[in-house]
C-alpha cells in the first residue's frame, strides 16, 4: 500500500487558517512584546484576525455557490454551505464578543491581573496596583474560535472530538479568570472543566462503538453501515446515543444543563456572553450535521429520546429561569430553554429546518451577546462610592430606564427578542422553527413550545416593568460605568441587528434558506 | 516432551522466590536502625525540599511537569512517523516540521515569561 | 481468549471511571476518574482496530492521548489553583454558586 498525500486546498481552509494562526501569533506577541504596548497589539490582532476571517468566509460562500460543496484534507472537513453559514455566524457573534472583552469598562478589563495568584494573595494586589493584565486572554479566545470553525464542518468523528476539544480546553481557563468575585470565578472554571471532560469521555466512548461497528469514524462511512448490518443495532444505537450526549452537552439541553447556570454566572461577563453565543452556534451546526449525515436511518429510533431532550429542554429552563433572582443565572436558564427551541428545528430533519436552526443562532447569539456587553457595564457601589463588581442581583436593575435610557432600551429589545414579541428579531427566529417543526411533524412540540414562550414572556416583561416603572432602590446603589467605545458599538450593531432582522427579515432568511443548497 | 511452557512457569516461580526470600531474609536477619534519615521522603539522594512533607509542594515542580508533557506528547507523533519515515516521504517531512515549529511556540513563551528560570 | 473479553474490560473500566466522578468528592480523584473513561475508549479503540485488521483505530488513540495529555495540563492547572486558594480540592467546598 502506498502512501498518497492528501491534496490541501489552503484557500478554503484560509478562515480556520487566519484564526488559528493569528493564535499562534499571539502566543509569540506574549512572549516577545513589551507589557506596555502588548496589549494593543493582540486587540488589533485579535479583530483584525476575526474580520479577515468573516471577509474569507462570505469570499468562500460565493466561490461554492459557483462550483459545488468539496472534501478537503482528505475528507477530514467539508465546505459546503451549512458548514460556511454556521462559520460565517460564529465569526459575527465572535466579533462583536471579542469587541465585548477588548474592553476596559470603568477604566479596566474583566480579566484578573494574575490568574496564577491566589484571590485575596498579597501577590494579586501588587499586581493589581502595577496594572498588569492577563492578555493571554486574546489568544486563547482565538484558538476557542478555531476550534468553533472546525466543528460544524468537520466531517469524521476524530476530526469532531479534535474540534471540541480545540473549543473547550480554552474555554475552561477563560471561565476562571474574572477580577471581580474570583472565587466564584474558579469555581466556574472547576465545574465547566470536570463535567465539560466527563461528557467528552462519553463523546468518545461513543466515537469507539461507532468505529467499532462500522470500522470507520467518517460520516459517509457510517451513513453506509447503518442500513446494510442489522445484528449489531444495540452497538449502532449505543454509540450514536453517547456521541449525542457529547454534543447535547455542549448546547446546554436538559439533562446535561447543569454547568450552564454555575458557568455563566461565574465566568467573566463578556466571556459569558462570547461563550453563551458561539458554542451553541457551533454545538448546533455539528448536531445538525451529525444528525443528517450519520443517522436518518434511525430517526425512528431516536426520535423519543430527542422529544424528550427537547420538551425537558423547554420546560426546565422557562421554569428555572422565573425563580432567578441574579440576571447571569436568569439569562443562563432563559439560553437553556432557547437550546430546547432550536431543537425543534433540529428535530423537523427537513431542510426548511436547517436553515431556520441557522436563522434563529444568528438571532439568539446577536441578542445574547448584546445583552451581557449591557451587564457588563452595571455596577455596583460600596459604602464609599468606589464602583466594584457587576450589579447582577435582579432589584438592583430597578429604575435604570429613568437614569439611563439607551442602556435600558438597548436591554429591553434584547429581552423582547428573546421572548419572541413581533417586529424583533427573535419572534422570526422563533415563527420560523415554528413553522419547520410542524412541517417535520412534530406539532405537540410546538404546542408545548408556544406555552413555554408565553411563559418565558413572563419573566423577561417582569425585568422590563422592573427597569422602567420601579422606583430604584436607593440602597443598592447600582451605577452604570464608562465604556471605552468597543462595547458601546457591539451593544449597537446587535440592537440594530435585532430590530433590522425583526422588520426585514426576508434577505437573511433567503440566505439562510440557500445555505441547504449544497449539503454534502 | 512435555508442555513448552513449563519452563516459564518454572522460571516464574523462582523468580517469585527470590524476591520473597530477599524481603524476608532481610527482615529476619538485617540491623534494624532508624533515624530521621531513613525515615525522610526519597528524593534521589539529595536532601528533601521543604514542603515536601506537608503535602503542599512548590509549583515550579508543576511547571516541569506541563514542560514534559510538551515533550512527551511530541514523541507521540514522532515515533509512527519515524516508523513510516519512507513512505511519507516530502509530505510527511513537511507536515512534521510544521509540527515541530508549532509545538516550539509555546516553548519558547513559557522560556520568555520567566517558566524555565528555576528560582 | 478472544478480543470480546477486552471489550468487556473496557466497557468495566469506563463504568469505574464514570462512577468514580459522580461518586468522589476530591477534584483530583474525580479528575482521574475522567482519565479511566478516556483510556477505557482508548482499549476499545485498539480492540475495534484489531477486529477489524485496520489501523485508524489505533491512530485515533494517539490523538486521544494527545487530548488527554492536553486536558491533564489545564486541569491541573485549575484544581492547583483553587487548591492554592481554598487549602482543599473538595469538590463539596466549591458550592458557592448556588442560588
Amino acid at each position: 500500500m502506498t502512501f498518497v498525500p492528501p491534496s490541501i486546498d489552503w484557500a478554503a481552509l484560509a478562515p480556520i487558517v487566519i484564526v488559528l494562526g493569528a493564535a499562534v501569533v499571539g502566543v509569540l506577541i506574549e512572549a516577545f512584546v513589551k507589557d506596555a504596548v502588548r496589549r494593543m497589539v493582540q486587540v488589533i490582532l485579535a479583530v483584525v484576525a476575526l474580520g479577515a476571517a468573516l471577509v474569507t468566509v462570505a469570499w468562500r460562500w460565493t466561490v461554492v455557490q459557483a462550483q459545488g460543496p468539496a472534501e478537503l484534507v482528505g475528507g477530514a472537513i467539508v465546505e459546503d454551505t451549512p458548514a460556511l453559514m454556521a462559520q460565517g455566524v460564529v465569526l459575527i457573534c465572535a466579533f462583536l464578543g471579542m469587541l465585548v472583552i477588548a474592553d476596559r469598562v470603568g477604566g479596566e478589563d474583566g480579566f484578573t491581573p494574575v490568574a496564577a495568584g491566589a484571590p485575596g494573595s498579597t501577590y494579586e494586589a501588587q499586581a493589581r496596583r502595577l496594572g498588569l493584565v492577563q492578555t493571554e486572554v486574546y489568544p486563547l479566545v482565538l484558538f476557542s474560535v478555531g476550534g468553533m470553525l472546525v466543528f460544524p464542518a468537520a466531517s469524521d468523528l476524530l476530526t469532531l472530538f479534535i474540534a471540541l476539544e480545540v473549543l473547550s480546553l480554552p474555554l475552561y481557563l477563560l471561565a476562571g479568570l474574572a477580577r471581580r468575585r474570583r472565587l466564584l470565578s474558579q469555581e466556574a472554571s472547576l465545574k465547566y472543566f470536570l463535567l465539560g471532560a466527563f461528557s467528552s469521555a462519553f463523546f468518545l466512548m461513543g466515537l469507539a462503538l461507532l468505529y467499532g461497528y462500522s470500522g470507520s469514524v467518517r460520516f459517509a462511512d457510517l451513513a453506509a453501515a447503518v442500513p446494510a448490518m442489522v445484528g449489531m443495532d444495540v452497538v449502532l444505537l449505543a454509540g450514536v446515543v453517547l456521541v449525542l450526549v457529547g454534543l447535547l452537552f455542549k448546547v446546554g439541553a436538559v439533562p446535561f444543563h447543569s454547568w450552564v447556570p454555575d458557568v455563566y454566572q461565574g465566568s467573566p461577563t463578556s466571556i459569558t456572553g462570547f461563550m453563551a453565543a458561539c458554542t451553541k452556534i457551533a454545538a448546533f451546526a455539528a448536531l445538525v450535521r451529525f444528525l443528517y449525515a450519520v443517522v436518518p436511518g434511525l430517526t425512528w429510533d431516536l426520535s423519543p429520546l430527542l422529544w424528550t431532550i427537547a420538551i425537558l429542554t423547554m420546560i426546565v429552563g422557562t421554569v428555572l429561569a422565573i425563580v432567578q433572582t441574579d440576571i447571569k443565572r436568569m439569562l443562563a436558564y432563559s439560553s437553556v430553554a432557547h437550546a430546547g427551541f432550536v431543537l425543534l428545528g433540529v428535530i423537523a430533519l427537513t431542510s426548511s429546518g436547517i436553515s431556520s436552526v441557522m436563522f434563529y443562532l444568528l438571532v439568539y447569539g446577536v441578542a445574547t451577546v448584546g445583552a451581557f456587553g449591557l451587564v457588563t457595564l452595571v455596577r455596583e457601589r460600596d459604602a464609599e462610592g468606589n464602583v466594584t463588581g457587576e450589579a447582577t442581583r435582579v432589584e438592583q436593575w430597578a429604575g435604570l430606564g429613568r437614569r439611563h435610557p439607551v442602556l435600558a432600551v438597548c436591554f429591553t429589545l434584547f429581552l423582547l427578542s428573546f421572548a419572541g414579541i413581533p417586529l424583533t428579531a427573535g419572534f422570526v427566529g422563533k415563527f420560523t422553527v415554528f413553522a419547520a417543526a410542524v412541517e417535520g411533524g412534530a406539532w405537540p412540540l410546538v404546542v408545548i413550545a408556544v406555552l413555554a414562550s408565553a411563559a418565558a414572556a413572563f419573566f423577561y416583561v417582569r425585568m422590563i416593568v422592573l427597569m422602567f416603572f420601579t422606583d430604584p432602590d436607593q440602597d443598592a446603589g447600582s451605577t452604570v460605568v464608562r465604556t471605552e467605545g468597543t462595547t458601546a458599538i457591539a451593544v449597537a450593531v446587535c440592537a440594530v441587528a435585532t430590530v433590522v432582522l425583526g422588520v426585514v427579515p426576508t434577505p437573511i432568511l433567503s440566505l439562510t434558506s440557500e445555505a441547504t443548497k449544497f449539503m454534502l | 516432551m512435555t508442555n513448552p511452557y513449563v519452563p516459564l512457569l518454572v522460571m516464574g516461580l523462582l523468580a517469585f522466590v527470590m524476591g520473597l526470600a530477599g524481603l524476608l531474609s532481610s527482615a529476619v536477619i538485617g540491623p534494624k536502625r532508624y533515624n530521621k534519615i531513613k525515615v525522610d521522603a526519597y528524593e534521589c539522594g539529595i536532601q528533601p525540599s521543604p514542603h515536601a512533607a506537608s503535602g503542599r509542594f512548590p509549583v515550579k515542580y508543576y511547571i516541569v511537569a506541563m514542560t514534559f508533557i510538551i515533550f512527551d506528547i511530541e514523541v507521540v507523533f514522532l515515533y509512527p512517523w519515524a516508523v513510516a519515515f519512507t513512505e511519507l516521504a516530502t509530505f510527511g517531512l513537511i507536515a512534521m516540521i510544521a509540527f515541530l515549529l508549532l509545538i516550539t511556540v509555546p516553548f519558547v513563551y513559557e522560556w520568555r515569561r520567566g517558566g524555565l528560570d528555576w528560582d | 481468549m478472544t478480543l470480546v473479553h477486552y471489550l468487556v474490560l473496557s466497557g468495566i473500566l469506563f463504568s469505574i471511571g464514570a462512577v468514580t466522578v459522580l461518586v468522589r468528592r476530591n477534584a483530583l480523584v474525580a479528575f482521574m476518574g475522567v482519565e479511566l473513561m478516556l483510556n477505557a475508549a482508548n482499549l476499545m479503540l485498539v480492540t475495534f482496530a484489531r477486529m477489524h485488521g485496520d489501523l485508524h483505530g489505533q491512530v485515533i488513540a494517539f490523538f486521544v492521548m494527545v487530548v488527554a495529555a492536553a486536558e491533564v495540563v489545564i486541569g491541573l492547572a485549575i484544581i492547583v489553583s483553587i487548591h492554592r486558594t481554598r487549602g482543599s480540592a473538595s469538590l463539596d467546598d466549591a458550592n458557592l454558586l448556588k442560588n
